[in-house]
């Protein structure tokens, strides 16, 4: 059954309606085959990675269309699964809060999800009924919090009182503080400074308490966005920016620095030894087309041609830390391909069934 | 004329715009394109046609299958540009 299906796995295979019949001589299976036909297209596309960290990448993707761009980036938003707080059960809340804003809170943590790919789907799971009690399809959670008598206002965060029963599946900043622990802080990620209290859950005053139990389950950022591995996913189109330095050549220093200055970001700049403007950054241009409107304005229409490269992007992926970086966008390309794998035709719907017979029969 | 539509059940304009553009790519392709008839309905329709001597489902395959090669060569680009 298909991974991004959200419906019971029941009706999980994708149906191919044929509506427009062939006409039956085509349909023929000894029909000529011109050597054109079941030739491959497929493309070669190249990536450079810029940066990688645990939570963020930036990379480059060329020779493949904006399709697969634009598919891949809503795969890792949508489509890549975590675990996520999906059931509480209150066992005692006297918080302020009430138990369904306590629940809608512990959702939105994030949990590490490394696991989560080859977990199962609560409802795909035939070892329970989805209630928690299988470890393929679900993680125990327990919180019990009490606030004694001090005049102390008690904090609880998931850093402190989320306890989880798998070790691999955890609060991420839980996560984060067991590997600081054990040194294995990223040398290029300097600690960001100061703030290790957690996510906060609730404040508890004198004599409130709060106990709950809670399962997390796996999920697609599709049916709620507690479940989206990705803080933000953008790419962009590479540009291709050419100055003619001919007609650049004809303006005053002057007109050069105004030309340069009326671009809302810093993508020229002027050399100063030469007084030649030069690119500085072609990917902070925002296709603003300030920069054209201006040298238009000052009468010298076709100073710089800029253009996107629309076989050429540039992404850059953030994660809510549930998953790296890297891992989703691996898992991007897994789920895509399942998801193609999912809408192949069978070989049964290969000769359309019945409606097949018919036009191969006549 | 070659002439079908898909109906590809619990998928959205992720695989019907690959899919589209990826029959593009194939010359015996005289029209490809894809809709989503109603936001709240979870299905596309992919509509191609094709010259005589290929057909709309042999296309198709064809067409997803280069996208599969294709995907499983940038993950591999992306296993090759990390660990090098």
């Amino acid at each position: 059954s298909s991974v991004c299906s959200v419906s019971p796995k029941s009706a999980a295979r994708p149906k191919q309606n044929p509506c427009g019949g062939d006409p039956p001589h085509l349909r023929r299976p000894s029909g000529m085959e011109r050597s054109a036909a079941g030739a491959s297209y497929q493309r070669f596309p190249r990536v450079r990675i810029r940066e990688l960290k645990d939570e963020y990448a930036k990379f480059e993707l060329k020779d493949t269309d904006a399709s697969m761009a634009n598919a891949l980036r809503r795969v890792m938003i949508a489509e890549v699964p975590t675990v996520a707080i999906d059931l509480v059960e209150i066992e005692s809340n006297s918080s302020v809060l009430n138990d369904e804003f306590l629940a809608h809170r512990l959702g939105l943590i994030p949990l590490t999800s490394s696991a989560a790919m080859s977990m199962r789907f609560s409802r795909d799971c035939d070892a329970c009924d989805g209630d928690g009690s299988c470890e393929y399809c679900s993680v125990e959670f327990h919180l019990a919090a009490r606030a004694t008598d001090s005049g102390q206002t008690l904090e609880v965060t998931s850093t402190k009182d989320l306890r989880s029963t798998d070790p691999k599946v955890c609060p991420v900043d839980q996560q984060r503080e067991y590997q600081q622990a054990l040194g294995n802080v990223d040398a290029y990620e300097p600690d960001a400074a100061g703030d290790h209290r957690g996510i906060l859950i609730v404040k508890l005053r004198r004599g409130q308490e709060l106990r709950l139990r809670a399962i997390a389950r796996k999920g697609i950022g599709k049916d709620h966005a507690k479940w989206s591995p990705a803080a933000t996913v953008t790419f962009m189109y590479e540009p291709d920016i050419r100055i003619n330095q001919e007609l650049m050549e004809t303006l005053t220093l002057e007109e050069k620095q105004s030309w340069v200055e009326s671009s809302p970001t810093k993508v020229f700049d002027i050399d100063p030894v030469t007084q030649q403007v030069t690119i500085v950054d072609p990917e902070a241009y925002t296709y603003d087309d300030e920069v054209i409107k201006k040298a238009e304005a000052m009468g010298k229409p076709g100073l710089v041609e800029i253009n996107a490269k629309e076989d050429s992007f540039v992404f850059t992926v953030e994660t809510t830390g549930a998953i790296t970086a890297y891992e989703l966008i691996m898992n991007a390309i897994t789920v895509l391909r399942q998801k193609l794998d999912a809408v192949r035709l069978q070989d049964d719907d290969g000769d359309l069934g019945e409606l097949g017979a018919h036009l191969i029969g006549g | 004329m070659n002439a079908a539509s898909f109906t590809i059940e619990r998928e959205d304009h992720t695989i019907g715009n690959i899919l589209r553009m990826q029959l593009h790519r194939d010359p015996n392709v005289h029209f490809a394109g894809y809709k989503l008839p109603h936001p709240l309905q979870y299905k596309i329709i992919v509509r191609i046609h094709t010259a005589s001597q290929s057909s709309p489902t042999q296309a198709y395959t064809q067409a997803i299958n280069d996208l599969d090669k294709e995907l499983e060569n940038l993950k591999q680009a992306f296993e090759a540009n990390t660990f090098e």
